[in-house]
């Protein structure tokens, strides 16, 4: 990567990247101390880690067991109709 | 579990699936199910459409196995699929006719007037199971995205999928994924902010 983001608008272009784990260690390092100084960037990438997690929780989060359970039933019916004909 | 592990992992089921594994073959046509359904209520927003995209998962799954070379590519296949028959079903309703049929009054035909069932009460179940599912904030930030970036940030965020899977999915670049993915972001937590 070139020179490490220093100012707010560098920042904000380099923030997915930061938030993926893509950027070197000298460029979240970079970020990290803009953060200490800038309370609109730190509360931004607050906001958006916040996002993001809400987004990965909503990915472990169990089918409802109906929904399940349906697509269960309409399989075996598939596999046993399937072994009838063959 | 990474990207790569799941891949990994359904490329191991297809494999036992097309030799005959029953069991492997449950799995994956279940999974196949389980995909179509997040997919049709997280991006696409509608669930009255879940049922009949769950059901061409799980028959094109099965007919895809038997056939299957690359059973790596399976995971991009089978989103790219769902993805194809949301969009059918969406263009299907929008064919449909546009007079609805009064319940109260029913049709009228030469034979008289023919009562309509109102609709299947099962959906009214399907929506308390989707309000239960997932963080209703999120749900409707998710909804407020353009349909593109909520694609996107779905299949990243949600289903896993690697940026290069995300691209091969949604027939954009990596570089298109992930700017869209940055906006999308940005988008949401705007709306989070607002629900």
């Amino acid at each position: 990567m070139s020179a490490p983001p220093n100012t707010c608008k560098e920042v904000l272009s380099h923030i997915s990247g930061y938030l993926d784990g893509e950027l070197d260690a000298t460029a979240c390092d970079a970020i990290d101390r803009h953060c200490l100084e800038c309370a609109s960037c730190a509360a931004l990438v607050n906001g958006l880690r916040e996002t993001v997690g809400l987004c990965r929780q909503a990915a472990t989060a169990p089918l409802p067991d109906a929904v399940r359970q349906r697509a269960r039933e309409s399989v075996r019916r598939l596999l046993d109709r399937q072994g009838k004909e063959s | 579990m990474s990207s790569a592990d799941v891949k990994a992992e359904y490329a191991g089921l297809v494999k036992a699936a097309a030799t005959g594994d029953r069991g492997a073959m449950e799995a994956l046509l279940v999974r196949a199910q389980e995909v179509a359904y997040r997919f049709s209520l997280l991006v696409c927003g509608h669930p009255e459409d879940a049922e009949d995209v769950m059901q061409d998962a799980l028959i094109k799954t099965y007919q895809h196995v038997a056939t299957i070379t690359e059973p790596e590519a399976f995971r991009t296949w089978l989103y790219s699929t769902v993805r194809n028959a949301c969009l059918m079903k969406r263009r299907r309703r929008v064919g449909e006719p546009s007079n609805f049929v009064s319940v109260e009054r029913g049709i009228e035909t030469s034979e008289g007037t023919v009562h309509v069932d109102v609709a299947d009460p099962s959906r009214a179940i399907d929506q308390r199971l989707i309000d239960g599912w997932v963080d209703g904030r999120l749900r409707q930030a998710l909804k407020r995205l353009p349909p593109s970036y909520r694609m996107i940030v779905v299949m990243r965020e949600i289903e896993g999928l690697s940026t290069k899977d995300v691209a091969a999915v949604a027939g954009v670049s990596e570089a298109n994924v992930k700017t869209r993915l940055h906006r999308a972001r940005l988008m949401l937590r705007k709306q989070l902010e607002h629900v």
